[in-house]
């Protein structure tokens, strides 16, 4: 396919200050919010200070974050995935992925991270082990900005996947078609763009991929040899043909286009034609997942007045953001009741709702889900959250952060909302403790 | 009756709010108060439920002679039909019914019967008798994923319990969830709602505002429903089943929108010293099914509700060594509320035809259970995923 690069009203254009559209706290929160998980207030005036450009860029280096991160996340990270691991419970796995949310300097790993699982949608009721879980995302933050078939492949070939879509029961004399079915509806081509006769061919391409002492193993005498006609082309595919083919097929580029704009931007923001532009972007550039999102995230589209405040934020969003608005760093976080309150709010880290992973959008925002963002509100600032169940302070930021107190209630407006709503009810300092977390059940804190 | 309107109308909440909840609006236009899409509750027995010691054939010579201390006292038992009596506990469901609340069935099982709790009990929760496929779909999540989306983003399919969703409910694309007591939806109207209102300009703020609106009047409304239950004559036994029972009543009340909620009994599976554990089981699920029904009736919603009971095997026919009995075959299934056909189904099972101590055959196959509640209660078109096409039996009036 010819990329044809459109001059006039290209809406994935770099996006440039101006008048009517300035580089202000509101654009900054915005980006920081969509491409990470919210930022401190020192952090927004840092990028706020230093342009759009130097923003992204920090995004796309793994070097959005300072504040609270510790010197050796790293090796932290490594201790608790151990501990995760040989506990063989999936909360403390859980509470593993919540910790990289809240302290990795690199918050846009964790947002592809999130989507990616969100996509390869699979969960641990299904697989029961830990151990395969943790492998699943370890893989897909290391492809997570990489080449898209680099991922698929990593993903397909992976003892979890394998596991939840019953690779292991494909066999040459006994096909299984959910691996392929799911292949070709979910993770590449989408819905509409296959036969059922694709489906079963492709089962046959996928046989003989099995888990063997909890590794990916593949049985050639389970293998389907043979010629396959799949989309038209007659090969004797074999799994890797298959899964580059898939990979780098147009309709593939559209569902990752899709599936980049549904994380990125608001409800209705873009149109056909603009995931379109984005699918021939990943073509030209082969499927390189960093320059589509370098383009998304640089875009008009993506600073542009529609795609403000358009999204609803969904429960990790919630939760990690009010943790890093709050700074509520030093009495260590309990990232096990963090992860369960997440699970609360209706997203199951590690346990999607199924194949198709969560619908997100309004979907987030249902009676009991809204019941356990207020419970989620109501914890935090009770110190139930944090180990040592200190009760926290919020006025302390205020003079952290040099704010002054007459201007207490834009200032949290702005740090929790991205913006301070046209009309409200001022307070003072001294009421900040009771006011704030009103500020964060509100309907402005459910979109970002 | 509580009156859903009036109690609205007059919620100062309604009177706080800029936007009307949308099942509010509905309730105040509709002089058919309540929405009438039919509901399925399903309680599992878990464990495997000795059907030989709930619908007992005491006039079968057989039953006489291979039950020693497990033999139940034929003056004790609620007659239901000719030599067929209930356990000596469930009076609430004999009671039930002789009022024609209630539909039993015999005999119930499938083709070549597997005895492990685990495999028998995926047979059930899928409806499929291929083990490749146990780790799919479930009957129910089949079910939710063909009817329509329920409204208000409701869970389509509901656990209330603690634990995993059952295999049942799992859907390929609908949302279930569980939930084990009313404080999962409970909360307090904020003192300072009053900031908070303002007026949206967006579709998207909107719809949170008009949700959040939703979620304190349901709320307010569960509040005020168990403030009546609680005065009302409606009584439920202090049972964890009857509590996961009436929190059901209390959701279907609220008129959540989900329309099929799964709960668990577990302890079924009785190898020994029976009799005291298996009566004290069949007591909390006679009285909470009936406390259940009569709740509903109470607040003129049992007609939309058809109960479920089932386990995944029977038990052998002669009892163990340690005044227990092991894994079997085929049982009894339980229908029951107001819209059921009543009366005793199914043959009753030779125990003269037996394979390692349980009846060899099964009169009828459960996929012809499920197959009547998809078509006749959801009605659904006939779920495609069973492996044969399997005719609707004549369970519901």
């Amino acid at each position: 396919m010819q990329f044809t690069e459109q001059k006039t009203n290209d809406l994935l254009q770099p996006w440039k200050p101006s008048e009517s559209e300035p580089w202000n706290t509101r654009r900054v929160w915005h980006l920081h919010r969509r491409a990470g998980f919210g930022a401190t207030w020192s952090e927004l005036q840092r990028d706020l200070r230093d342009g759009v450009d130097a923003s992204v860029t920090r995004f796309l280096q793994g070097k959005a974050r300072v504040d609270g991160v510790p010197d050796d996340f790293e090796n932290i990270v490594k201790v608790i995935g151990n501990v995760a691991r040989s506990s063989r419970q999936i909360s403390q796995l859980k509470a593993w992925w919540v910790y990289r949310m809240l302290f990795s300097p690199d918050p846009l790993s964790e947002r592809l991270t999130l989507m990616w699982h969100n996509h390869f949608a699979t969960s641990f009721e299904k697989v029961r082990v830990v151990r395969m879980m943790w492998q699943q995302n370890q893989k897909i933050r290391t492809h997570c900005l990489g080449k898209f078939n680099h991922l698929l492949s990593a993903v397909i070939k992976d003892p979890a996947m394998l596991v939840w879509l019953d690779a292991a029961a494909n066999r040459r004399t006994h096909p299984n078609e959910n691996l392929a079915r799911e292949l070709l509806e979910l993770f590449t081509l989408g819905e509409g763009h296959y036969t059922e006769a694709d489906v079963k061919q492709t089962a046959r391409c996928l046989t003989g991929l099995r888990v063997h002492g909890g590794q990916f193993k593949f049985t050639p005498e389970h293998f389907d040899r043979g010629d396959k006609k799949i989309l038209g082309k007659d090969r004797d595919f074999n799994c890797d043909e298959l899964l580059a083919f898939l990979a780098t097929h147009p309709e593939t580029a559209k569902r990752i286009a899709w599936r980049l704009c549904d994380t990125f931007l608001g409800e209705n923001v873009a149109q056909k034609k603009h995931i379109e532009q984005l699918a021939r972007l990943l073509i030209k550039n082969k499927f390189d997942i960093r320059s589509a999102i370098k383009t998304l995230l640089r875009s008009k589209l993506f600073f542009s007045d529609a795609n403000l405040k358009s999204q609803i934020t969904g429960p990790c969003d919630l939760a990690i953001s009010t943790f890093r608005a709050l700074e509520l760093f030093d009495h260590s976080p309990d990232t096990i009741t963090i992860a369960w309150q997440i699970d609360k709010m209706g997203q199951r880290l590690f346990e999607p709702t199924n194949v198709f992973g969560w619908k997100g959008g309004r979907a987030w925002i249902n009676t009991r889900s809204l019941v356990s963002r207020r419970h989620f509100v109501n914890a935090t600032f009770a110190g139930k959250l944090q180990r040592s169940k200190h009760k926290i302070d919020v006025g302390k930021i205020v003079s952290r952060n040099k704010i002054d107190p007459a201007k207490t209630s834009e200032f949290f407006w702005q740090l929790l909302t991205g913006t301070v709503p046209e009309r409200f009810e001022r307070f003072e300092l001294k009421h900040a403790q009771n006011t704030v977390p009103e500020i964060l059940a509100s309907t402005h804190a459910q979109l970002q | 009756m509580f009156d859903r309107r009036s109690f609205l109308k007059s919620s100062s909440l309604v009177a706080l709010s800029p936007n009307v909840p949308a099942f509010l609006k509905q309730t105040l236009a509709e002089t058919k108060a309540e929405h009438d899409e039919p509901i399925l509750v399903v309680v599992e027995l878990s464990g495997g439920n000795d059907g030989l010691n709930t619908v007992v054939p005491f006039g079968d010579d057989q039953y006489q002679k291979n039950r020693n201390k497990l033999r139940l006292p034929e003056k004790q038992l609620h007659k239901i039909a000719d030599g067929i009596g209930l356990h000596p506990s469930m009076k609430p469901m004999a009671k039930l019914f002789e009022q024609k609340r209630l539909s039993i069935i015999q005999g119930v099982g499938y083709p070549n019967p597997n005895r492990s709790h685990d495999v028998s009990m995926s047979i059930w929760q899928t409806a499929r008798l291929d083990k490749a496929e146990h780790r799919s779909f479930g009957w129910l999540g089949r079910a939710i994923d063909a009817l329509p989306q329920p409204r208000q983003n409701a869970p389509a399919g509901m656990l209330i319990g603690r634990g995993d969703l059952p295999r049942a409910l799992c859907s390929r694309k609908s949302v279930t969830t569980s939930m084990a007591a009313l404080s999962d939806l409970m909360i307090e109207k904020p003192k300072r709602m009053k900031m908070m209102q303002q007026k949206q300009s967006n579709d998207l703020s909107k719809f949170v505002e008009q949700t959040e609106t939703n979620a304190f009047a349901t709320a307010e409304l569960l509040s005020e429903i168990s403030r009546r239950q609680k005065a009302s004559k409606v009584r439920y036994p202090s049972t964890r089943l009857a509590s996961h029972l009436q929190l059901i009543s209390q959701l279907i009340q609220a008129d959540l929108g989900t329309r099929v909620y799964y709960t668990v009994q577990p302890g079924y599976d009785t190898h020994q010293s029976q009799l005291q554990t298996h009566s004290a089981l069949l007591a909390t699920l006679s009285a909470a099914v009936q406390a259940f029904l009569n709740d509903l009736k109470a607040n003129r919603l049992e007609d939309r509700v058809l109960v479920l009971c089932f386990s995944e095997f029977g038990r052998q026919v002669k009892e163990n060594g340690s005044a227990g009995t092991d894994h079997g075959t085929s049982g009894p299934v339980f229908l029951a509320g107001s819209q059921v056909a009543g009366g005793l189904l199914g043959k009753q099972p030779d125990l003269t035809n037996l394979v390692d101590n349980a009846p060899a055959k099964h009169d009828l196959d459960f996929r012809q259970i499920y197959q009547t509640i998809l078509a006749k209660w959801l009605k659904l078109k006939t779920d495609k995923s069973f492996e044969k096409s399997f005719k609707s039996l004549p369970l519901l009036g």
